[in-house]
């Protein structure tokens, strides 16, 4: 028998509120092209994205500390699948612990030639110095800023 | 944990490829729900309760416990929904059972694969506020993963080649009309994973009903995969907060669900065990997390074949994820086919004499969720 199909597509646009410390966050990137963190004051620990509360301690997260430029890749990955609202592929992203952060923040990885993976992987081996570049025009999103090996 | 009544599988469906057109995701649950009946050999009226497991991104419904209601019979009944994981609804399930307010529970868990890309569903799981705008989907987060535990491990790669080719092997007796040998394309889309480490997403469905110690007994049930021990634990969300070449997550949940059962050792405890495998890196990352491989043994392994089929503790005689991957319900079948070893009946894939199982489902972003179940085959010694 004849089996039929039904397509549906569903366009709902959200639009989420940041919260005061994401905001504060990105506000300081888009302005002033710095990244920061916010200390856990039980802990000590600076979490990087910051977040208004600790999931470890359950308190508060107190002052905030300018984190990076500098840092080291945590974790990498290079993604050759097209995904929806990002720029074409492949992608290299990962995770950097910024100088002066105790955790890391994910992000592109950029100034890496990525037609063969197992080179650039060389380049983008855990543990290897990264700076932090801005985007001239910043909007206040992760795409404001990626990574680059410090040696190039 | 004291229990109030002892849990024990009854009754398993386990449908981890489906092909075609000719059912709708709720006539395919419809199916599962009366292929467990009938294992189980009881009908909708014995049936208490039910938990349900399913991901409404892949569903294209939302709150999709309404795809449930009526085709796993919880119109007029008892029915929960757990969308964070389907082994969630198991451990929802017995603990339903076992503390004496039901006797009996049905859970259920599937995963479509109607959605026009996985990848794009599962990257609504990050965060709106830090993630989202990253490519991080699943498998990327495997990715990730592994690559934090090339950096730890030396000579990982052909470790996990090992037990890819083990898991295959095991997944071509198991399931020899569903394994379909993996693409040759030799391009990976999330290095440093190897093109053919995952396998691509199927529809599956799976179901298994859980009974107190009263109702088996009742019954005159003899084939009860009796719930000794059980463990559940989450990592954080964000994965730049975790150590991605260590599992805390698991190790917690296994040293719960070892309390439980009485366990020590594990490799002297069981006699087969089912790991979640959406790559080969986590199963050797099981192996240590669970106690029964620390990762100075995992280049041995190709050597000593202990976890191979006629090892010394077979581990995914199905041939686990990296053969069959009906995404969102891959870690309840885990559950599901140590269940079906313990009570005798695997199938092809039956390991002869066991008297105590391990399964180990792990889900989510790079291994979030982890739980650990325990199986026996007697009913003296199982959780109570």
């Amino acid at each position: 028998m004849e089996l039929l199909k039904r397509k549906e597509a569903w366009n709902i646009t959200y639009t989420h509120a940041l919260g005061e410390t994401a905001s504060w966050f990105y506000v300081q990137l888009r302005d002033h092209a710095k990244i920061y963190g916010k200390r856990d004051a039980k802990t000590g620990r600076v979490l990087v994205p910051p977040r208004s509360f600790s999931d470890q301690s359950l308190q508060p997260t107190t002052d905030w500390v300018e984190v990076g430029p500098g840092g080291r890749i945590e974790t990498f990955s290079i993604v050759y699948e097209e995904f929806q609202n990002l720029p074409p592929p492949p992608y290299a992203f990962g995770y950097v612990l910024l100088d002066g952060a105790d955790t890391a923040i994910g992000g592109f990885f950029k100034g890496v030639d990525l037609t063969d993976p197992k080179a650039a992987s060389e380049k983008l081996k855990i543990g290897t110095r990264i700076n932090t570049k801005f985007a001239e025009k910043r909007v206040g999103d992760v795409l404001d800023f990626w990574f680059e090996p410090e040696a190039g | 944990m004291p229990y109030v009544v002892k849990p024990g599988v009854i009754g398993v469906a386990i449908m981890p490829r489906i092909e075609g057109d000719g059912r709708s995701l709720e006539e395919l649950l419809y199916d599962a729900t009366q292929a467990v009946l009938k294992d189980a050999g009881i009908t909708i009226e014995d049936v208490d309760g039910i938990v349900v497991a399913s991901n409404d991104q892949y569903d294209g419904r939302a709150i999709s416990i309404m795809a449930a209601s009526g085709s796993v019979g919880g119109v007029d009944r008892d029915i929960l929904s757990t969308p964070s994981a389907g082994e969630h609804a198991f451990v929802l399930g017995a603990l339903r059972v076992a503390c004496g307010q039901y006797r009996t529970q049905l859970v259920v868990s599937w995963s479509p694969t109607e959605a026009s890309s996985i990848p794009e569903a599962q990257r609504l799981a990050a965060d709106p506020y830090f993630h989202r705008r990253l490519p991080m989907d699943e498998q990327a987060s495997h990715a990730l993963q592994a690559s934090a535990l090339m950096a730890q491990v030396p000579g990982l790669d052909a470790a996990a080649q090992a037990v890819l080719r083990k898991n295959r092997a095991n997944g071509g007796r198991a399931y020899p009309d569903l394994v379909q040998a993996p693409a040759q394309s030799g391009k990976p889309t999330r290095w440093p994973l190897p093109a053919d480490s995952m396998a691509p997403p199927v529809t599956g469905v799976v179901a298994i009903l859980l009974a107190g110690e009263d109702f088996v007994r009742e019954q005159g049930r003899t084939d009860t995969a009796w719930i000794a021990g059980m463990g559940w634990t989450t990592e954080p969300a964000f994965l730049g907060d975790r150590d991605l070449g260590e599992a805390p997550a698991l190790r917690e949940a296994a040293r719960q669900a070892y309390a439980e059962a009485g366990i020590d050792s594990p490799l002297d405890s069981v006699q087969v065990a089912e790991i979640s495998d959406a790559t080969p890196f986590q199963e050797l990352m099981a192996y240590e997390a669970l106690g029964l491989a620390p990762r100075g043994e995992w280049a041995a392994l190709s050597e000593d074949n202990r976890f191979g089929a006629n090892g010394s503790l077979p581990v995914n005689l199905s041939g686990g994820v990296t053969c069959l991957n009906p995404v969102f319900c891959t870690g309840l079948i885990r559950i599901a086919e140590v269940a079906n070893q313990v009570r005798g009946r695997a199938g092809r894939h039956q390991k002869a004499g066991v008297k105590r199982g391990l399964a180990q489902a792990s889900s989510g972003m790079a291994m979030q969720y982890q739980t650990v179940i325990v199986f026996d085959r007697e009913e003296k010694g199982a959780a109570a």
